[in-house]
Protein backbone atom coordinates (compact mmCIF):
# COMPACT_ATOMS: atom_id res chain seq x y z
CA UNK A 1 0.00 0.00 0.00
CA UNK A 2 1.32 3.43 -0.86
CA UNK A 3 0.50 6.80 0.76
CA UNK A 4 -2.26 7.64 -1.71
CA UNK A 5 -4.00 4.31 -1.14
CA UNK A 6 -3.60 4.75 2.58
CA UNK A 7 -5.22 8.19 2.45
CA UNK A 8 -8.12 6.70 0.51
CA UNK A 9 -8.75 3.56 2.54
CA UNK A 10 -6.40 3.43 5.50
CA UNK A 11 -8.14 6.11 7.53
CA UNK A 12 -10.94 3.64 8.24
CA UNK A 13 -8.44 1.46 10.08
CA UNK A 14 -9.91 0.11 13.30
CA UNK A 15 -13.51 1.08 12.73
CA UNK A 16 -14.44 -2.10 10.92
CA UNK A 17 -15.33 -0.37 7.67
CA UNK A 18 -12.23 -1.62 5.85
CA UNK A 19 -11.93 -5.33 5.15
CA UNK A 20 -9.28 -7.70 6.59
CA UNK A 21 -6.47 -7.71 4.00
CA UNK A 22 -6.82 -3.95 3.48
CA UNK A 23 -6.51 -3.32 7.22
CA UNK A 24 -3.42 -5.51 7.40
CA UNK A 25 -1.82 -3.61 4.52
CA UNK A 26 -2.69 -0.27 6.12
CA UNK A 27 -1.15 -1.32 9.44
CA UNK A 28 2.03 -2.36 7.70
CA UNK A 29 2.16 0.95 5.85
CA UNK A 30 1.70 2.87 9.10
CA UNK A 31 4.80 1.22 10.55
CA UNK A 32 6.86 2.26 7.57
CA UNK A 33 5.52 5.79 6.81
CA UNK A 34 5.74 8.51 9.47
CA UNK A 35 3.75 10.98 7.35
CA UNK A 36 0.80 8.60 7.12
CA UNK A 37 1.19 7.71 10.80
CA UNK A 38 0.84 11.40 11.64
CA UNK A 39 -2.12 11.73 9.27
CA UNK A 40 -3.75 8.73 10.90
CA UNK A 41 -3.17 10.13 14.36
CA UNK A 42 -4.66 13.48 13.40
CA UNK A 43 -7.60 11.81 11.79
CA UNK A 44 -8.29 9.67 14.85
CA UNK A 45 -8.27 12.81 17.02
CA UNK A 46 -10.59 14.57 14.61
CA UNK A 47 -12.84 11.53 14.42
CA UNK A 48 -13.10 11.63 18.20
CA UNK A 49 -14.24 15.25 17.97
CA UNK A 50 -16.72 14.38 15.25
CA UNK A 51 -18.13 11.54 17.30
CA UNK A 52 -18.55 13.90 20.24
CA UNK A 53 -20.27 16.35 17.97
CA UNK A 54 -22.49 13.56 16.72
CA UNK A 55 -23.23 12.36 20.24
CA UNK A 56 -24.30 15.87 21.14
CA UNK A 57 -27.27 15.58 18.80
CA UNK A 58 -27.67 11.81 18.70
CA UNK A 59 -30.87 11.96 20.73
CA UNK A 60 -32.21 15.02 18.95
CA UNK A 61 -35.76 14.68 17.72
CA UNK A 62 -38.19 16.94 15.96
CA UNK A 63 -40.26 18.98 18.44
CA UNK A 64 -43.72 17.54 18.97
CA UNK A 65 -45.36 20.66 17.55
CA UNK A 66 -44.20 19.58 14.09
CA UNK A 67 -46.12 16.32 14.41
CA UNK A 68 -49.19 18.24 15.55
CA UNK A 69 -48.93 20.59 12.58
CA UNK A 70 -48.48 17.70 10.16
CA UNK A 71 -51.42 15.79 11.61
CA UNK A 72 -53.56 18.91 11.28
CA UNK A 73 -52.49 19.26 7.66
CA UNK A 74 -53.18 15.57 7.10
CA UNK A 75 -56.72 15.88 8.50
CA UNK A 76 -57.43 19.03 6.52
CA UNK A 77 -56.24 17.45 3.29
CA UNK A 78 -58.22 14.24 3.69
CA UNK A 79 -61.32 16.03 4.95
CA UNK A 80 -61.20 18.24 1.87
CA UNK A 81 -60.74 15.22 -0.37
CA UNK A 82 -63.66 13.45 1.30
CA UNK A 83 -65.88 16.51 0.83
CA UNK A 84 -64.78 16.75 -2.78
CA UNK A 85 -65.61 13.09 -3.38
CA UNK A 86 -69.04 13.48 -1.77
CA UNK A 87 -69.73 16.61 -3.83
CA UNK A 88 -68.60 14.90 -7.04
CA UNK A 89 -70.72 11.84 -6.28
CA UNK A 90 -73.76 14.01 -5.51
CA UNK A 91 -73.21 16.03 -8.69
CA UNK A 92 -73.07 12.94 -10.89
CA UNK A 93 -76.09 11.50 -9.10
CA UNK A 94 -78.10 14.66 -9.73
CA UNK A 95 -77.05 14.75 -13.36
CA UNK A 96 -78.08 11.13 -13.85
CA UNK A 97 -81.41 11.78 -12.14
CA UNK A 98 -82.02 14.81 -14.40
CA UNK A 99 -81.30 12.76 -17.52
CA UNK A 100 -83.61 9.96 -16.33
CA UNK A 101 -86.36 12.43 -15.51
CA UNK A 102 -85.96 14.11 -18.90
CA UNK A 103 -86.13 10.81 -20.75
CA UNK A 104 -89.14 9.68 -18.76
CA UNK A 105 -90.95 12.99 -19.39
CA UNK A 106 -90.23 12.86 -23.11
CA UNK A 107 -91.43 9.29 -23.46
CA UNK A 108 -94.52 10.13 -21.45
CA UNK A 109 -95.21 13.16 -23.62
CA UNK A 110 -94.88 11.12 -26.78
CA UNK A 111 -97.24 8.43 -25.51
CA UNK A 112 -99.77 11.05 -24.37
CA UNK A 113 -99.58 12.84 -27.73
CA UNK A 114 -100.18 9.66 -29.69
CA UNK A 115 -103.08 8.74 -27.40
CA UNK A 116 -104.69 12.17 -27.98
CA UNK A 117 -104.29 11.94 -31.72
CA UNK A 118 -105.73 8.48 -31.75
CA UNK A 119 -108.76 9.67 -29.78
CA UNK A 120 -109.37 12.74 -32.00
CA UNK A 121 -108.90 10.99 -35.29
CA UNK A 122 -110.77 7.79 -34.40
CA UNK A 123 -108.02 6.03 -36.25
CA UNK A 124 -104.90 4.20 -35.14
CA UNK A 125 -102.05 6.64 -34.67
CA UNK A 126 -99.94 4.87 -37.26
CA UNK A 127 -102.50 5.49 -39.96
CA UNK A 128 -102.81 9.19 -39.18
CA UNK A 129 -99.27 10.06 -39.97
CA UNK A 130 -99.10 8.08 -43.11
CA UNK A 131 -100.05 9.30 -46.53
CA UNK A 132 -103.57 8.70 -47.56
CA UNK A 133 -104.61 7.35 -50.83
CA UNK A 134 -107.03 9.38 -52.89
CA UNK A 135 -109.26 6.63 -54.04
CA UNK A 136 -112.96 6.56 -54.51
CA UNK A 137 -114.82 7.05 -51.24
CA UNK A 138 -112.12 6.65 -48.65
CA UNK A 139 -111.97 9.18 -45.87
CA UNK A 140 -108.77 10.86 -44.86
CA UNK A 141 -107.59 13.03 -42.06
CA UNK A 142 -105.29 15.99 -42.48
CA UNK A 143 -104.19 18.94 -40.39
CA UNK A 144 -104.87 22.44 -41.54
CA UNK A 145 -102.02 23.88 -39.56
CA UNK A 146 -101.72 25.36 -36.10
CA UNK A 147 -103.30 28.67 -37.15
CA UNK A 148 -106.70 27.04 -37.28
CA UNK A 149 -106.40 25.56 -33.82
CA UNK A 150 -108.54 22.57 -34.72
CA UNK A 151 -108.34 19.42 -36.78
CA UNK A 152 -110.21 19.72 -40.07
CA UNK A 153 -111.81 16.77 -41.70
CA UNK A 154 -111.82 16.50 -45.51
CA UNK A 155 -113.37 14.14 -47.91
CA UNK A 156 -113.61 13.88 -51.65
CA UNK A 157 -117.04 12.49 -51.60
CA UNK A 158 -118.84 15.11 -53.68
CA UNK A 159 -116.64 17.37 -55.77
CA UNK A 160 -113.72 16.52 -57.99
CA UNK A 161 -110.27 17.97 -57.70
CA UNK A 162 -109.03 20.38 -60.32
CA UNK A 163 -105.56 19.52 -61.49
CA UNK A 164 -103.13 22.36 -61.16
CA UNK A 165 -101.30 23.36 -64.34
CA UNK A 166 -98.38 21.03 -65.10
CA UNK A 167 -99.65 18.08 -63.04
CA UNK A 168 -99.87 14.66 -64.63
CA UNK A 169 -103.02 12.71 -63.71
CA UNK A 170 -101.11 9.47 -63.05
CA UNK A 171 -99.07 10.93 -60.15
CA UNK A 172 -102.04 11.37 -57.81
CA UNK A 173 -102.25 7.78 -56.55
CA UNK A 174 -100.47 8.36 -53.24
CA UNK A 175 -101.35 11.98 -52.74
CA UNK A 176 -102.81 13.31 -49.49
CA UNK A 177 -105.76 15.63 -49.00
CA UNK A 178 -104.99 18.65 -46.87
CA UNK A 179 -107.57 21.21 -45.94
CA UNK A 180 -106.11 24.69 -45.52
CA UNK A 181 -107.46 28.16 -44.96
CA UNK A 182 -106.01 30.81 -47.23
CA UNK A 183 -106.80 34.06 -48.95
CA UNK A 184 -108.36 33.62 -52.31
CA UNK A 185 -105.50 35.53 -53.97
CA UNK A 186 -103.14 32.67 -53.11
CA UNK A 187 -104.94 30.53 -55.66
CA UNK A 188 -103.31 32.78 -58.25
CA UNK A 189 -99.87 31.50 -57.24
CA UNK A 190 -101.14 27.96 -57.90
CA UNK A 191 -101.96 28.94 -61.46
CA UNK A 192 -105.73 29.39 -61.03
CA UNK A 193 -107.82 32.37 -62.06
CA UNK A 194 -108.88 34.60 -59.17
CA UNK A 195 -111.78 37.01 -58.97
CA UNK A 196 -109.97 40.20 -57.98
CA UNK A 197 -112.98 41.66 -56.20
CA UNK A 198 -112.99 38.83 -53.72
CA UNK A 199 -109.19 38.33 -53.61
CA UNK A 200 -108.89 39.18 -49.93
CA UNK A 201 -111.58 36.73 -48.80
CA UNK A 202 -110.57 33.84 -46.58
CA UNK A 203 -111.58 30.49 -48.01
CA UNK A 204 -111.12 26.85 -47.09
CA UNK A 205 -109.44 24.82 -49.80
CA UNK A 206 -108.68 21.11 -50.09
CA UNK A 207 -105.25 20.57 -51.60
CA UNK A 208 -104.06 17.30 -52.97
CA UNK A 209 -100.41 17.15 -51.92
CA UNK A 210 -98.09 14.78 -53.69
CA UNK A 211 -95.11 12.76 -52.41
CA UNK A 212 -92.82 15.69 -53.12
CA UNK A 213 -94.87 17.96 -50.83
CA UNK A 214 -96.10 20.07 -53.74
CA UNK A 215 -99.84 20.67 -54.30
CA UNK A 216 -101.03 18.69 -57.31
CA UNK A 217 -104.74 19.51 -57.40
CA UNK A 218 -107.19 21.76 -55.66
CA UNK A 219 -110.84 21.52 -54.65
CA UNK A 220 -112.99 24.35 -53.44
CA UNK A 221 -115.75 23.21 -51.12
CA UNK A 222 -119.16 24.27 -52.41
CA UNK A 223 -119.76 26.85 -49.69
CA UNK A 224 -116.68 28.84 -50.72
CA UNK A 225 -117.20 28.77 -54.47
CA UNK B 1 -57.64 0.60 12.67
CA UNK B 2 -54.74 -1.38 14.21
CA UNK B 3 -51.25 -0.59 12.98
CA UNK B 4 -48.49 -3.14 13.12
CA UNK B 5 -45.36 -1.24 14.10
CA UNK B 6 -43.29 -3.55 11.90
CA UNK B 7 -45.48 -2.79 8.89
CA UNK B 8 -43.43 -1.96 5.80
CA UNK B 9 -42.99 1.68 4.85
CA UNK B 10 -44.68 1.36 1.47
CA UNK B 11 -47.70 -0.35 3.04
CA UNK B 12 -47.96 2.41 5.62
CA UNK B 13 -47.60 5.04 2.93
CA UNK B 14 -50.41 3.49 0.89
CA UNK B 15 -52.65 3.47 3.92
CA UNK B 16 -51.65 7.01 4.74
CA UNK B 17 -52.50 8.11 1.20
CA UNK B 18 -55.99 6.68 1.69
CA UNK B 19 -56.47 8.85 4.76
CA UNK B 20 -55.24 6.57 7.59
CA UNK B 21 -53.80 9.07 10.05
CA UNK B 22 -52.39 6.40 12.38
CA UNK B 23 -50.38 4.93 9.51
CA UNK B 24 -48.99 8.37 8.78
CA UNK B 25 -48.11 8.87 12.45
CA UNK B 26 -46.19 5.57 12.56
CA UNK B 27 -44.37 6.53 9.39
CA UNK B 28 -43.51 9.94 10.78
CA UNK B 29 -42.25 8.63 14.10
CA UNK B 30 -40.15 6.03 12.34
CA UNK B 31 -38.25 8.53 10.20
CA UNK B 32 -38.49 11.95 11.80
CA UNK B 33 -35.48 11.64 14.11
CA UNK B 34 -32.97 10.63 11.45
CA UNK B 35 -34.21 13.30 9.05
CA UNK B 36 -34.13 15.91 11.80
CA UNK B 37 -30.58 15.01 12.85
CA UNK B 38 -29.45 15.03 9.25
CA UNK B 39 -31.00 18.45 8.69
CA UNK B 40 -29.66 19.76 11.99
CA UNK B 41 -26.13 18.63 11.24
CA UNK B 42 -26.28 19.89 7.70
CA UNK B 43 -27.61 23.32 8.60
CA UNK B 44 -26.39 23.69 12.18
CA UNK B 45 -29.70 25.38 12.89
CA UNK B 46 -32.50 23.71 14.92
CA UNK B 47 -35.13 26.06 13.57
CA UNK B 48 -34.17 25.32 9.97
CA UNK B 49 -34.00 21.59 10.73
CA UNK B 50 -37.53 21.70 12.14
CA UNK B 51 -38.76 23.48 9.05
CA UNK B 52 -37.03 20.98 6.79
CA UNK B 53 -38.59 18.00 8.58
CA UNK B 54 -41.98 19.65 8.29
CA UNK B 55 -41.46 20.26 4.56
CA UNK B 56 -40.30 16.69 3.98
CA UNK B 57 -43.34 15.13 5.63
CA UNK B 58 -45.65 17.71 4.10
CA UNK B 59 -44.53 16.27 0.75
CA UNK B 60 -45.58 12.83 1.99
CA UNK B 61 -48.97 14.20 3.07
CA UNK B 62 -49.69 16.22 -0.04
CA UNK B 63 -48.21 14.09 -2.75
CA UNK B 64 -47.51 10.52 -1.58
CA UNK B 65 -47.37 9.35 -5.22
CA UNK B 66 -44.03 11.08 -5.58
CA UNK B 67 -42.46 8.11 -3.84
CA UNK B 68 -41.82 5.17 -6.14
CA UNK B 69 -41.01 1.99 -4.22
CA UNK B 70 -39.15 0.62 -7.26
CA UNK B 71 -36.55 3.38 -7.04
CA UNK B 72 -35.50 2.79 -3.44
CA UNK B 73 -36.53 2.82 0.18
CA UNK B 74 -38.78 5.45 1.66
CA UNK B 75 -35.92 6.46 3.96
CA UNK B 76 -33.74 7.24 0.94
CA UNK B 77 -36.59 9.16 -0.64
CA UNK B 78 -37.05 11.23 2.51
CA UNK B 79 -33.30 11.90 2.70
CA UNK B 80 -33.44 13.02 -0.92
CA UNK B 81 -36.27 15.47 -0.22
CA UNK B 82 -34.43 16.65 2.90
CA UNK B 83 -31.26 17.25 0.85
CA UNK B 84 -33.21 19.43 -1.59
CA UNK B 85 -34.64 21.41 1.29
CA UNK B 86 -31.16 21.81 2.78
CA UNK B 87 -29.95 23.19 -0.54
CA UNK B 88 -32.83 25.64 -0.63
CA UNK B 89 -32.07 26.63 2.92
CA UNK B 90 -28.47 27.31 1.94
CA UNK B 91 -29.61 29.51 -0.91
CA UNK B 92 -31.62 31.75 1.32
CA UNK B 93 -29.42 31.38 4.41
CA UNK B 94 -27.61 34.71 4.09
CA UNK B 95 -30.97 36.47 4.34
CA UNK B 96 -32.02 34.69 7.52
CA UNK B 97 -30.62 34.78 11.03
CA UNK B 98 -31.93 32.29 13.59
CA UNK B 99 -33.41 33.84 16.71
CA UNK B 100 -32.01 31.10 18.93
CA UNK B 101 -28.74 29.28 18.40
CA UNK B 102 -29.03 26.67 21.08
CA UNK B 103 -31.51 23.90 21.54
CA UNK B 104 -32.88 22.56 24.82
CA UNK B 105 -29.85 20.40 25.69
CA UNK B 106 -27.89 23.25 27.23
CA UNK B 107 -29.15 22.50 30.72
CA UNK B 108 -27.94 18.92 30.61
CA UNK B 109 -24.58 20.00 29.28
CA UNK B 110 -24.14 22.53 32.07
CA UNK B 111 -25.09 19.91 34.64
CA UNK B 112 -22.53 17.52 33.17
CA UNK B 113 -19.86 20.18 33.49
CA UNK B 114 -20.70 20.84 37.13
CA UNK B 115 -20.45 17.18 38.08
CA UNK B 116 -17.30 16.74 36.00
CA UNK B 117 -14.01 17.17 37.88
CA UNK B 118 -12.09 18.62 34.95
CA UNK B 119 -11.00 22.24 35.13
CA UNK B 120 -12.84 25.22 33.59
CA UNK B 121 -9.82 25.73 31.33
CA UNK B 122 -10.33 22.24 29.98
CA UNK B 123 -14.00 22.92 29.34
CA UNK B 124 -13.20 26.19 27.66
CA UNK B 125 -10.71 24.48 25.38
CA UNK B 126 -13.10 21.59 24.77
CA UNK B 127 -15.95 23.93 23.91
CA UNK B 128 -13.77 26.01 21.64
CA UNK B 129 -12.47 22.97 19.81
CA UNK B 130 -15.94 21.58 19.35
CA UNK B 131 -17.14 24.87 17.95
CA UNK B 132 -14.23 24.87 15.51
CA UNK B 133 -15.07 21.33 14.40
CA UNK B 134 -18.75 22.22 14.03
CA UNK B 135 -17.87 25.30 11.98
CA UNK B 136 -15.43 23.32 9.83
CA UNK B 137 -18.11 20.70 9.09
CA UNK B 138 -20.64 23.38 8.19
CA UNK B 139 -18.16 25.03 5.86
CA UNK B 140 -17.61 21.87 3.82
CA UNK B 141 -19.21 21.75 0.36
CA UNK B 142 -22.60 20.10 0.60
CA UNK B 143 -21.77 16.78 -1.04
CA UNK B 144 -18.74 16.24 1.22
CA UNK B 145 -20.65 17.44 4.25
CA UNK B 146 -23.41 14.92 3.55
CA UNK B 147 -20.90 12.10 3.47
CA UNK B 148 -19.21 13.27 6.69
CA UNK B 149 -22.53 13.79 8.47
CA UNK B 150 -23.88 10.37 7.53
CA UNK B 151 -20.72 8.30 7.93
CA UNK B 152 -18.96 10.06 10.81
CA UNK B 153 -21.65 11.82 12.82
CA UNK B 154 -24.60 9.54 12.13
CA UNK B 155 -22.16 6.57 11.95
CA UNK B 156 -23.94 4.87 9.08
CA UNK B 157 -22.11 2.23 7.05
CA UNK B 158 -21.03 3.13 3.52
CA UNK B 159 -23.86 0.99 2.14
CA UNK B 160 -26.45 2.74 4.27
CA UNK B 161 -25.09 6.16 3.34
CA UNK B 162 -25.08 5.22 -0.34
CA UNK B 163 -28.72 4.14 -0.08
CA UNK B 164 -29.66 7.30 1.76
CA UNK B 165 -28.00 9.52 -0.80
CA UNK B 166 -29.01 7.30 -3.71
CA UNK B 167 -25.50 7.01 -5.11
CA UNK B 168 -22.85 4.26 -5.50
CA UNK B 169 -20.64 3.28 -2.58
CA UNK B 170 -17.60 4.39 -4.55
CA UNK B 171 -19.00 7.91 -4.65
CA UNK B 172 -19.46 7.87 -0.89
CA UNK B 173 -15.87 6.69 -0.39
CA UNK B 174 -14.46 9.38 -2.62
CA UNK B 175 -16.59 12.14 -1.10
CA UNK B 176 -15.65 10.96 2.35
CA UNK B 177 -11.98 10.95 1.43
CA UNK B 178 -12.12 14.49 0.11
CA UNK B 179 -14.28 15.64 2.98
CA UNK B 180 -11.85 14.25 5.52
CA UNK B 181 -8.92 15.86 3.73
CA UNK B 182 -10.69 19.23 3.72
CA UNK B 183 -11.62 18.89 7.39
CA UNK B 184 -8.06 18.00 8.34
CA UNK B 185 -6.76 20.95 6.35
CA UNK B 186 -9.19 23.32 8.03
CA UNK B 187 -8.46 22.05 11.53
CA UNK B 188 -4.73 21.58 11.10
CA UNK B 189 -4.12 25.09 12.47
CA UNK B 190 -6.25 24.36 15.51
CA UNK B 191 -4.34 21.16 16.26
CA UNK B 192 -0.98 22.83 15.87
CA UNK B 193 -1.76 25.68 18.26
CA UNK B 194 -1.29 23.80 21.56
CA UNK B 195 1.86 22.09 20.25
CA UNK B 196 3.41 25.38 19.24
CA UNK B 197 2.33 27.00 22.52
CA UNK B 198 3.90 24.09 24.43
CA UNK B 199 7.08 24.37 22.43
CA UNK B 200 7.30 28.05 23.15
CA UNK B 201 7.32 27.57 26.95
Amino acid sequence: MNCEEFAMAGLDLGDGKADGPLQQAAREHLLLCSHCASLHENWQALRGDLRELGAETSEAETPSRVEMRLRQEFRTKHKTMRSYRVAAFAGWGLAAAAVLLGTFSWVNWKIEKNRLLTRNGSLPAANISQTASVNAAASHVAWAGPELGETLMASNGSGDFTLLPGTMPGTLDDAMVVRVQMQRSVLGTLGLTVNQERATDWIQVDLLVGDDGQPQAVRLPESTN
Amino acid sequence: MQIDLQERDDVLLRRSAKGDEDAFAVLYRRHQASIYRFALRMTGNPWAAEEIVQDVFMTVVRDPKKYDAKRGTLGAFLYGVARNRVMKHRERMPRETPLEDKNGDVGEETLARITDHRTPAHWAEFGERREHVRAAVLELPVEFREAIVLCELEELSYEEAAKALDCPIGTIRSRLHRGRALLLAKLEILRDVPKRAGAGR
